[in-house]
């Protein structure tokens, strides 16, 4: 397995991890909001700031929050590149024959990628503290007040923790099944695309295969226990909120209306 | 020297909080035409151990040596290797993915640059060893055979490479006795009358007992003892604290020996023990 650290859980105490994941989620919405409405650099400042103080209480080791980060790199990388090249106004700081590289286009590349960074390490800092299970409970809650509108909450949250249980598992697999296939000779490093995308007919199909049997089992699991969805469903962990969450939401908010006001 | 294993260790996802290491330092060697077993608990590090005999995985620190070359020094064309040492991993009918058992029994041979009337042979022969008759199996889809016989057809993908050596993870679990006894009885044919290395991998004491010259034994990472069965089996209190059990005839004569029976405790066959057993009763 290769780097999965990609919003994989970390199992810990901090102050971040025994927060109500409801606040959390509630508090994720509302500072990826203020990430959008902030304008100027101060705000970012600011933002930047408040994150490193929760990350530091969150208590999170820092190289492998980085390495959850890796994937993103060049996506951030990939923003910046192009609004310097194609974003044009204001004085021109750098010209080579017709590419020349002009105020607007540093000024929003910057800012793009700052807003992407601070996207990203805000919801890492969510779901690195957050099991799955807290996770769906959360979801669940927060998408009550749709149900009048047919939205199924707790399906949806079913379905989330069914797939994210799912995915190590799967991961492991197919590892297992590439192996095997290597073992007898497969290669999927060489060659060109049409080769490659050939080459992954031996993985695919025994992948899917055991997906599709492990879902039949899975079902056929949850039927053997009276599984009927949400109706009347009591909880193993009731989810309650204490000083410590109010308190929470609070700084947020009030963090998040410093932020957008500096920027106004 | 065949294959050879100095100071090996391997860790998994180093540098993350899920760091686990799962050999430590490991050093054995197994020669040519042996049959060898790798007994130890769940998690001893067993599978990971044999997927560096063929290049599947790299070790952290220390060599893996095929007939005396560093697999990661030089230039060791990998894929050549895996043919040679062929390996069987746990389940195996879960890798079976072809519309044919022909074409998938074809598949490591075709990755080999075989094709027409030699790849033909080399179907038939992996089958064939198997015990699986090639014009019935041939074309029919390896998803609509019973769970035994997809085993078997995954093992004859195994041998239609032709390997010299064949590591096999487990390979009667989850069988029924009679398919364990078929299975095990074709392998030790394949070792006796082709003289193929064999290194199982196995939780059945039993049946390692009875087949292997050698074991080796793993418990958290670290190979702590190896031997020949009846060397091995003589220390019965480590094998019992690692979590292993003996094989039950040999646990029977242990049992009796702890009773202050003066009998022979290093045989394993239902013949050899019952004589024992019989002669130990009538000297006394």
């Amino acid at each position: 397995m290769r780097s999965v650290t990609l919003g994989h859980y970390l199992p810990g105490n901090s102050l971040l991890h025994r927060l109500d994941p409801r606040i959390k989620l509630l508090s994720l919405l509302i500072l990826i909001i203020a990430l959008f409405l902030v304008r100027t650099f101060t705000g970012f400042i600011l933002f930047a700031v408040f994150i490193l103080i929760v990350f530091f209480g969150s208590r999170l080791p820092w190289r492998y929050f980085l390495r959850g980060l890796r994937p993103i790199l060049y996506i951030a990388l990939f923003t910046l590149v192009l609004h310097f090249l194609f974003t044009k106004g204001g004085e021109v700081y750098w010209r080579l024959g017709v590419i020349t590289v002009e105020e607007a286009g540093v000024y929003l590349g910057a800012f793009m990628t700052l807003r992407l960074v601070l996207l990203v390490i805000t919801t890492l800092l969510v779901t690195l503290t957050t099991s799955p299970i807290a996770f769906a409970d959360g979801i669940e809650f927060l998408l009550r007040p749709f149900r009048r509108l047919g939205i199924p909450g707790h399906e949806i949250a079913m379905m989330m923790t069914i797939a994210l249980r799912f995915i190590p598992t799967l991961m492991e697999e197919s590892d297992k099944i590439r192996k095997a296939q290597m073992a007898r000779g497969a290669d999927f490093e060489t060659g060109n695309v049409f080769r490659r995308a050939r080459s992954l007919v031996p993985l695919l199909v025994p992948l899917f295969v055991s997906a599709f049997r492990r879902a039949d089992e899975l079902a056929v699991a949850m039927e053997a226990r009276c599984y009927r969805g949400g109706e009347n469903r009591t909880k193993l962990r009731e989810l309650r909120t204490s000083l410590l969450d109010y308190l929470g939401i609070l700084t947020v908010a009030g963090v998040t209306i410093a932020i957008v006001l500096s920027g106004v | 020297m065949l294959i050879e294993t100095r100071n090996l260790t391997h860790i998994y996802m180093p540098g993350t909080p899920f760091q686990v290491e799962a050999l430590k330092e490991v050093s054995l060697g197994i020669e040519r035409g042996e049959f060898v077993g790798i007994i130890g608990e769940t998690g001893s590090g067993k599978s990971t151990l044999v997927q560096h005999f063929n290049g599947l995985l790299k070790p952290n620190s220390g060599e893996v040596l095929f007939e005396g070359q560093n697999l990661w020094r030089g230039d060791v064309d990998l894929k050549k290797l895996r043919s040679r040492v062929a390996l069987l991993f746990q389940f195996p009918e879960y890798q079976l993915f072809e519309e044919t058992v022909f074409k998938d029994v074809a598949f490591g041979p075709r990755n080999l640059g075989l094709e027409g009337d030699e790849l033909e042979e080399r179907v038939r022969y992996g089958l064939e060893m198997m015990e699986l008759d090639y014009k019935t199996y041939k074309d029919r889809s390896p998803f609509n055979l019973s769970g035994g016989e997809k085993r078997r057809v995954a093992m004859a993908g195994i041998l239609a490479m032709r390997p010299e050596v064949v590591i096999l993870d487990e390979p009667t679990a989850g069988m029924d006795p009679a398919g364990r006894r078929h299975l095990m009885g074709q392998i030790e044919r394949l070792h006796r009358e082709e003289n193929l290395t064999v290194i199982l991998v196995t939780h059945n004491m039993e049946e390692v007992s009875r087949l292997a010259e050698r074991l080796f034994v793993f418990s958290k990472g670290q190979l702590v003892l190896q031997g020949t069965p009846s060397v091995v089996f003589q220390s019965a209190s480590l094998i019992r604290e690692i979590g292993l059990d003996l094989p039950p005839l040999t646990d029977l004569l242990h049992r009796l020996k702890e009773c202050g029976q003066n009998i022979r405790t290093d045989l394993f066959s239902l013949e050899e023990t019952g004589r024992e057993i019989l002669q130990h009763y009538r000297r006394a």
